[in-house]
């Protein structure tokens, strides 16, 4: 009687620890609308103009910090679990080859259970918007654009995502003026 | 007198030393056996060794066998048939055994619960460890506008050329076509300027 027993407590701590330590060690590369930038390999990382990548605890952080000031942004960041983007500028640059691994990224995109969501082609102007689904539930999205003389830029952002609301707020904010100020963190200040 | 020459031959002698010593052996079967042994110093030896060693278990303290085994056991030599019964357990038994059980179950629990608090205890400690200053915040959220407004950009962007292209094709060259058209009507054929309106 008494060895089932300790048996039946012993497998329990396993699986309670087992549990505990898979929920922790939940990798942002295993959720569903996260995009291998490094394996798409798209712009050379030292060239980058902009570069951000914010992640889960980080975001909670952010939600926190302008709950009181902008809801709207708070209640964004808090469904999200990263924020990654990369922009390279064109000026100077081989806008052929950059526009090429742009394609590549968009045929993986395809081959992947990503679903277009915009793709606008005018002259040499390229913009994609592509969304992760499940369900009713869009769970990541990917935006490349490719402006010849300005930049190219990849965003992939994960988590809870309404990309009606993210576009509202993006209209809101003022990039050149986000752009103005001095970066401190990941981000870099556009040239 | 040497073993072979012994009516009583090694093999038996050793055979007979433990009933000698129970004193189970008749006298004269035991006469014999101490003439072999008076004649044999290697059968001697095994009964010196047979002695001690009856000696030692004798000394050992003897268990006490429960009655009821002893009454079962009493019945089975009598040909009854005794079925088998769970031994009859003291209550002062059950409750040591019922402690033990709980006092294993204690452990297991208080183990799981102590690992449970250190793996969260040092969760929370990598965490406090990474958690960002205020002004990293601040600047990450910066950085967080800054991507939005990127997406806000570029979707802006696409909308406009969404539009231009919708304004290209619905608006601007049916509107050329039908202005090309009414030129037409104002100019000559194949496009030559009427020479009089």
């Amino acid at each position: 009687m008494q060895r089932p027993l300790v048996l039946t407590l012993v497998l329990a701590l396993v699986m309670s620890l087992l549990g505990a330590a898979g929920a922790a060690a939940q990798k942002l590369e295993s959720q569903p609308g996260y995009l291998p930038i490094d394996q798409l390999n798209l712009f050379p990382v030292d060239k980058l103009s902009v570069e951000v990548n914010i992640e889960g605890p980080l975001l909670r952080m952010i939600a926190a910090a302008t709950r009181q000031d902008d809801p709207g942004f708070s209640s964004v960041m808090a469904g999200l679990k990263s924020i990654r983007l990369q922009a390279f500028p064109l000026k100077g640059a081989d806008a052929g080859a950059v526009k090429g691994r742009i394609g590549g990224a968009v045929r993986w995109l395809d081959a992947h259970g990503w679903v277009s969501s915009v793709k606008v082609r005018d002259k040499d102007q390229e913009t994609y918007i592509y969304l992760k689904q499940s369900g009713e539930k869009v769970e990541g999205l990917t935006l490349l654009s490719f402006s010849p003389g300005d930049e190219a830029v990849l965003i992939n952002i994960v988590g809870n995502i309404d990309p009606a609301q993210l576009g509202r707020l993006g209209q809101k904010f003022d990039l050149p003026q986000l752009q103005k100020v001095p970066a401190q963190g990941g981000a870099k200040k556009p040239e | 007198m040497t073993p072979q020459n012994d009516p009583i031959r090694c093999e038996e002698a050793l055979d007979l030393i433990e009933p000698y010593l129970d004193g189970e052996l008749p006298p004269a079967e035991a006469a014999r056996l101490r003439d072999h042994l008076e004649g044999c110093p290697a059968c001697a030896a095994e009964l010196a060794l047979a002695r001690r060693i009856q000696g030692s278990l004798r000394a050992l303290p003897q268990p006490d066998c429960p009655p009821e085994v002893i009454a079962r056991v009493v019945r089975a030599g009598r040909g009854e048939v005794v079925p088998f019964a769970a031994p009859a357990v003291s209550a002062g038994r059950r409750a040591r055994a019922v402690r033990g059980r709980l006092a294993a179950a204690a452990a297991v629990a208080a183990l799981a619960v102590g690992g449970g608090t250190l793996f969260l205890h040092l969760q929370q400690q990598r965490e406090q460890e990474a958690r960002p200053s205020q002004a990293e915040v601040a600047e990450a959220t910066r950085e967080a506008r800054l991507a939005l407004a990127y997406v806000g950009k570029v979707s802006r962007r696409a909308g406009l050329d969404v539009r231009d292209e919708v304004l290209q094709k619905r608006l601007v060259i049916p509107t050329a076509r039908s202005l090309s058209r009414s030129l037409g009507d104002l100019q000559g054929p194949a496009g030559e300027p009427r020479k009089e309106l």
